[in-house]
This record gives structure tokens, C-alpha cells and sequence, in this order.
């Protein structure tokens, strides 16, 4: 297994092909750093040994003094990464990331493997080329050549994120931050020469950092490695894939249906299905796991009450749950409706979803909420708010808030609307709630935290 | 490569995976002593056709002198173009649900086995569950919960489990037959007590 500990966690870092122009890939590196704070020793190396924003700069990675740091973060142009690489091997660098494109992805493999082979013979635990790199909040690394004011700066939280492709790895990334999801890992590993996503996964796999694995996937190298790991893997904690690929044309002469029916894309499928993975079919459903996984642990069972401020919402939210196989509308106990026909007012029928009433307010929802959580044919709750009714204010949503700290039982909450709704969305969501803007986003979340449980409490 | 049919049944019967009683013809005299007066279907086989009832090279229902002799005399007119040919005769399966059993080697992952609604919709419908070999109970469960058409294909209980340990022999099978790159079983007829495997394409 490759390490990944001196890329995630460095003490040192040298940044090669740092430019003294502001917006060239490795001055935003630079400039990245010093804005994150990272703690460790930073040094430089251009070509031109110039000073930049006022720090030193070394012609090479051989000429400064410490040997044996832990990262190199490589912005030269493609034809330079291996003179770069052989310096690192020899000043014992012990890990880089290869930013630069200009190899396997425009046919240049030959380049490729040459820089693989340097890497191998010193070996240098090598992510790229043709990467974003690593963003960790918590230690601040952030090799991303991306401006910092273009990108949300996620949070520190329990998700780490690992994308092939730095394009839809920054934006995922960014949509994460926007959402206000704690993010443990960024990976970008681009064309994978060394470190792969079987490498990634099984040092994410025993990060006591990472609680939730989101992965974007394009193609595994490794077949029979990563199903020997994706036995493993799911057993300690969820991993959400998203697999491009899907409508890639199969086998063009198969000379049976069962080769015409499952091709490439399916038997990814087929191993991500087998070994408890959670199938995200867009970047929307790759959102909506995470978010689920990241706050809730594992429901009691598959019943779910849904409590509401509108009708409507209450119905279409039961009919999403209701199409899924596996998820249950809860029969509320008769102890359940005893208690709350004696504190709701009269309109509010004893039935689930449980209308509130579009009066509904903090204190009635508290009510029902105790009662539900009370219910033991109760396992999961989904709270319905809809801000737009005269109830429903920010003490609303410090009660649901204060609701999700007390019960053990899974609970998400379902608003939609615009700004008033959004500024009430991010108030729950930073206390830990998972909210949610559609009722199929709720339904689909609900069965992944379902079916995922199932999986894990399996017996071997 | 695709294999001699009797070859490719010989080795299912070794797991334990009935296929329904068959048996190569070579005139209609010969077909019709195998029909024992009972009805039979006629099938041409070649290497180069896979769709054969899309062709009408598959002839069913067969219970007389005379309409085996026809479809006798409209295979191998057929077969004219599809050469080399064989033309096998079969006992008619009873009737059920047609489902599709296969397997194939995948360059990544090793070899899969699949079932799906068979017969002709398997490609309009593309209901089907898919999982890597070996697989345990476990899987073979899973992968018939995952139908879409799961109501239709398995009947409860006994059915159940009858369908899990012909996949799980399935995927022993693939397993331990490395040689072998794409199996289909097309199609399985399944009734409640039991299978009738009518087709058997194996390829090497």
C-alpha cells in the first residue's frame, strides 16, 4: 500500500515552478498556501531562483538544504517533470503531487511512464500527473491551482472527496463548501500513474478523519485489487460512487445477450452493488448521500413519519418514499394519536404525514416531534417545513435543531423555497440537520441510509 | 468460439444444471422417431446466428409426421446461408416465465453471472441483476430481490431457492471453466416446481 500520510499531513513542502505572475498555476499554488495558513516550512524552486512575495526561491530541489521533505507539489510543464522528479528522488522527498498535464491524456504515455519509473525507483508516493492534487482542511494543504475567491472554502467535517477528474472534482467540491458540508480529503488523482483509487480508498478507509467516502470514478485499473478492498471497505464506513460511463457504447459485435446486456459500465455497477457501495447516478444524488451518511447513522428500521406545515408537500413527499421497495409509511401508535389529539387543536387528523396545519409553529412541531420520537414503530423522521406559512419562523428552526440533538432516530428536514427558506436551510444544516429541497432527494436519501445499514449489518 | 451444444450441456449437467432433453437430426425421419409422437421444437444452430426466432429458425409445436417434415425441409433450406449448420430437436418445455441466465468474463473484474427477464424482451427491458463470481446465497438472493419484474420471474419460497442454487452452480460453473468467455442459458422456463433450460449458447 502506498502511504498517502506525507502528501495529506506534510511538515514540509516545496512548490516547484512557482512563478514570480500573479494567476500562473504555481503562484496561485503559492498563494493558496499562504492563505490557508498552512504551518509547516514552505520552499520554492523556480529556474530563475527569483524572490517571490518576499519568500526565498532555489534554482533546484537539490540546492536547498533540508533533505527528506515530505511533499513536492509540481507545476513545471510536462517536458521538465522528470529532471524535477530525479532531483526529488535525490534531495529524498518522500511524496509529490504532478500537477501538469501534457502526458497519458494527450497520448504522450511514454513521458508517463518514465516519470512512474522515477517516481517507483526513489520511491516517491506519487498522485498525477494531470491533477488537482490535495486539499486538507485540517492540516491546510491545498495544492489546487484554482483561485481561492472563485471556490467556497469547505468547512473541516467528516467527508472526504475523491475525483479522477479535477473538473468535476473542483466543482463538486465547491457545490460541497456552498452546501456547508465538513470536508475531510480532497483528491484530485488525475491520470493515476501511481497512486490509484485503490491506494486512495484503503488509506481513506482507515482515516479516523473520514466518516463518508464520495468518489467520482471513471475507470478502475485494478480490478481484482479493488474488489478485494470493496469487501472491506463498506463494512467501516459508507462509500458514495459516481461512475461516468454509463451510456458508453458496449461491445459492438457481442455474440451473446448476456455480453450485449452487461458491459463495462454494468459490471462496475454490478461490484459497486455487491459490496454495499451507495450508486450515485449524478452529481446531485452524489450530494445527497453524502449529506445523509455525514449526519445520520444507522435507522432502527424502515419506517418513516413525516410531519408537515402543507398538505401537498406532506402528500408528494409520501408518495416518493411510498414508490421505493424497500421504505415504509409508519402506522402512528395509539398512544402516539392519544397524546397528540390532546394537545394539537381539533383540524389536525391523527394520521401520518401528520398535517399540522399551516398555523403550525415551534411549539407544536416540539409537540409532535417528542411524541414521534417517542413511537418505537417509528425509525426515521422526516420533518417538512415550508417557511412561507406564518408559523413558521427561526425559532421553527431552532426547535427542529434542538429536536435532531435529543433523538437517536434518523431525522431530515425537507424545505423548499427561496431566500428567506435558503438563510433558514444553512442555520439547520450548520447544526447538523440534513435538509433537503425536493421530495425525491428526501426519498432516495432515505433508502441509501437504509439499504447501506442493511448491508453492513449483514452477517458474513 | 462457440461450442458444440452437446458439448456445452454435458458440462452443465456436471453442475447439476438440468437442460431439457435434445438431440442433433439429420433428416425428418429422424426427428420424428426422436418426437416419440409427442410434440417437439426444431431449432437450427450455427455459429453465425444469434437472434434465432428473430430468424424463424426456431420451429415450435411440432406434434405430426407432416409439420415436422416441413419445418425439417425450411431449416435446412435456411441453413443454406448460415453455413456450417446442425439442426437439433428438442421435447417441448412446459410453459412459465422465460427468464435469461448468463455469465461472461469482464477484462476488470473476472467473471460475472447475470439473470434477467428472458425471451425476446431481455433487450427491450434490460431488467436484469448482475454480480461478480463466486456468489453466496447472500448474492443470489439480492440479485433476484433487484428484478424489477422480481414478482414475475420467482414465485415465492421453494421457487426462491431453487432459482439461488442454480446461479450459485452458474457461477461455480464460470469459475471454474476459465476457458469458457460468455455463457447464455436463454431461455430458462420457470415454473414453480422446477426449470426447463431450452437453449445453451456457450463460447470460448
Amino acid at each position: 500500500m502506498k502511504d498517502l500520510r506525507y502528501i495529506l499531513k506534510p511538515e514540509s513542502v516545496v512548490i516547484v515552478g512557482v512563478s514570480k505572475t500573479a494567476g500562473k498555476v504555481g503562484h496561485i499554488i503559492l498563494q493558496n498556501y499562504i492563505n490557508d495558513g498552512y504551518s509547516g516550512r514552505i520552499y520554492l524552486v523556480n529556474k530563475n531562483a527569483e524572490e517571490i512575495l518576499g519568500m526565498k526561491s532555489y534554482r533546484r530541489v537539490t540546492d536547498i538544504k533540508e533533505k527528506g521533505i515530505d511533499l513536492a507539489v509540481i507545476a513545471v510543464p510536462a517536458e521538465a517533470v522528470p529532471q524535477v522528479l530525479e532531483d526529488c528522488g535525490k534531495a529524498k522527498v518522500k511524496s509529490a503531487v504532478v500537477v501538469s498535464g501534457g502526458f497519458a491524456e494527450i497520448g504522450k504515455t511514454e513521458l508517463q511512464d518514465q516519470i512512474t519509473s522515477i517516481a517507483k525507483k526513489y520511491g516517491i508516493a506519487m498522485i498525477g500527473p494531470n491533477c488537482l492534487g490535495v486539499m486538507d482542511p485540517r492540516s491546510r494543504v491545498n495544492t489546487l491551482f484554482l483561485p481561492s475567491y472563485k471556490l467556497s472554502k469547505p468547512e473541516i467535517g467528516g467527508i472526504s472527496f475523491v475525483a479522477q477528474s479535477g473538473a468535476v472534482g473542483s466543482t463538486v467540491l465547491d457545490l460541497m463548501a456552498g452546501e456547508g458540508f465538513g470536508i475531510s480529503k480532497f483528491i484530485s488523482y488525475g491520470n493515476a500513474a501511481d497512486i490509484d483509487e485503490v491506494d486512495i480508498l484503503e488509506y481513506l478507509m482507515d482515516d479516523e478523519e473520514t466518516k463518508v467516502i464520495a468518489i467520482y470514478i471513471e475507470g478502475i485499473k485494478r480490478g481484482k485489487e479493488f474488489i478485494e478492498l470493496a469487501k472491506k471497505i463498506t463494512k467501516k464506513k459508507p462509500v458514495v460512487v459516481l461512475k461516468a460511463g454509463r451510456t458508453a457504447a458496449g461491445a459492438t459485435a457481442a455474440h451473446s445477450h448476456t455480453a450485449a446486456l452487461a458491459g463495462s459500465y454494468e459490471a462496475h455497477e454490478a461490484v459497486f452493488r455487491q459490496f454495499g457501495f451507495t450508486i450515485a447516478n449524478d452529481i446531485s444524488e452524489l450530494l445527497y448521500y453524502s449529506k445523509i451518511f455525514a449526519s445520520e447513522g444507522a435507522p432502527g428500521g424502515n419506517r418513516i413519519a413525516i410531519i408537515t406545515n402543507g398538505g401537498g408537500a406532506g402528500v408528494l413527499t409520501t408518495d416518493a418514499i411510498a414508490s421505493s421497495r424497500d421504505m415504509k409509511i409508519a402506522e402512528l401508535s395509539e398512544k402516539t394519536k392519544t397524546a397528540l389529539r390532546k394537545v394539537m387543536p381539533p383540524l389536525v387528523n391523527m394520521r401520518n404525514p401528520l398535517d399540522l396545519a399551516g398555523d403550525a409553529d415551534d411549539k407544536r412541531y416540539g409537540a409532535a416531534l417528542e411524541y414521534l420520537d417517542a413511537d418505537s414503530q417509528v425509525d426515521i423522521m422526516v420533518v417538512i417545513i415550508l417557511f412561507q406559512t406564518p408559523g413558521a419562523d427561526s425559532r421553527l428552526a431552532a426547535q427542529v435543531a434542538s429536536m435532531k440533538e435529543k433523538t437517536d432516530k434518523p431525522m431530515l428536514v425537507l424545505s423548499i423555497g427561496a431566500e428567506y427558506t435558503e438563510m433558514h436551510k444553512r442555520m439547520m444544516e450548520r447544526s447538523g440537520l440534513p435538509v433537503y429541497d425536493s421530495p425525491r432527494a428526501v426519498a432516495l436519501s432515505l433508502e441509501a441510509l437504509y439499504r447501506y445499514y442493511q448491508y453492513r449489518n449483514r452477517k458474513a | 468460439m462457440l461450442w458444440d451444444y452437446f458439448k456445452a450441456k454435458g458440462l452443465l449437467d456436471r453442475y447439476g444444471i438440468k437442460s431439457i432433453e435434445s438431440r442433433y437430426v439429420e433428416s425428418k425421419d429422424d426427428a420424428v422417431y426422436f418426437s416419440e409422437g409427442k410434440p417437439i421444437v426444431m431449432k437450427l444452430i450455427s455459429e453465425r446466428q444469434l437472434h434465432k426466432s428473430k430468424a424463424g429458425l426456431v420451429k415450435l409445436g411440432l406434434d405430426d409426421e407432416k409439420s415436422i417434415a416441413k419445418a425439417y425441409q425450411e431449416l435446412t433450406s435456411k441453413g443454406r446461408n448460415t453455413r456450417p449448420y446442425k439442426i437439433i430437436a428438442q421435447k417441448m418445455a412446459g410453459s412459465g416465465v422465460e427468464a435469461i441466465i448468463g455469465g461472461r468474463e469482464d477484462p476488470q473484474f473476472g467473471k460475472l453471472v447475470l439473470i434477467g427477464l428472458g425471451g425476446i424482451y431481455v433487450e427491450a427491458f434490460k431488467d436484469f441483476a448482475l454480480r461478480v463470481c463466486p456468489i453466496k446465497e447472500q448474492d443470489a438472493m439480492d440479485m433476484l430481490d433487484q428484478l424489477v419484474s422480481r414478482d414475475v420471474v420467482t414465485y415465492k419460497g421453494e421457487s426462491r431457492k431453487m432459482l439461488s442454487r442454480l446461479l450459485i452452480n452458474v457461477s461455480k460453473l464460470l469459475n471454474e471453466n476459465q476457458e469458457i468467455k460468455e455463457l447464455d442459458l436463454n431461455p430458462v422456463i420457470l415454473r414453480k416446481d422446477g426449470y426447463d433450460i431450452v437453449d445453451i449458447r456457450v463460447l470460448q
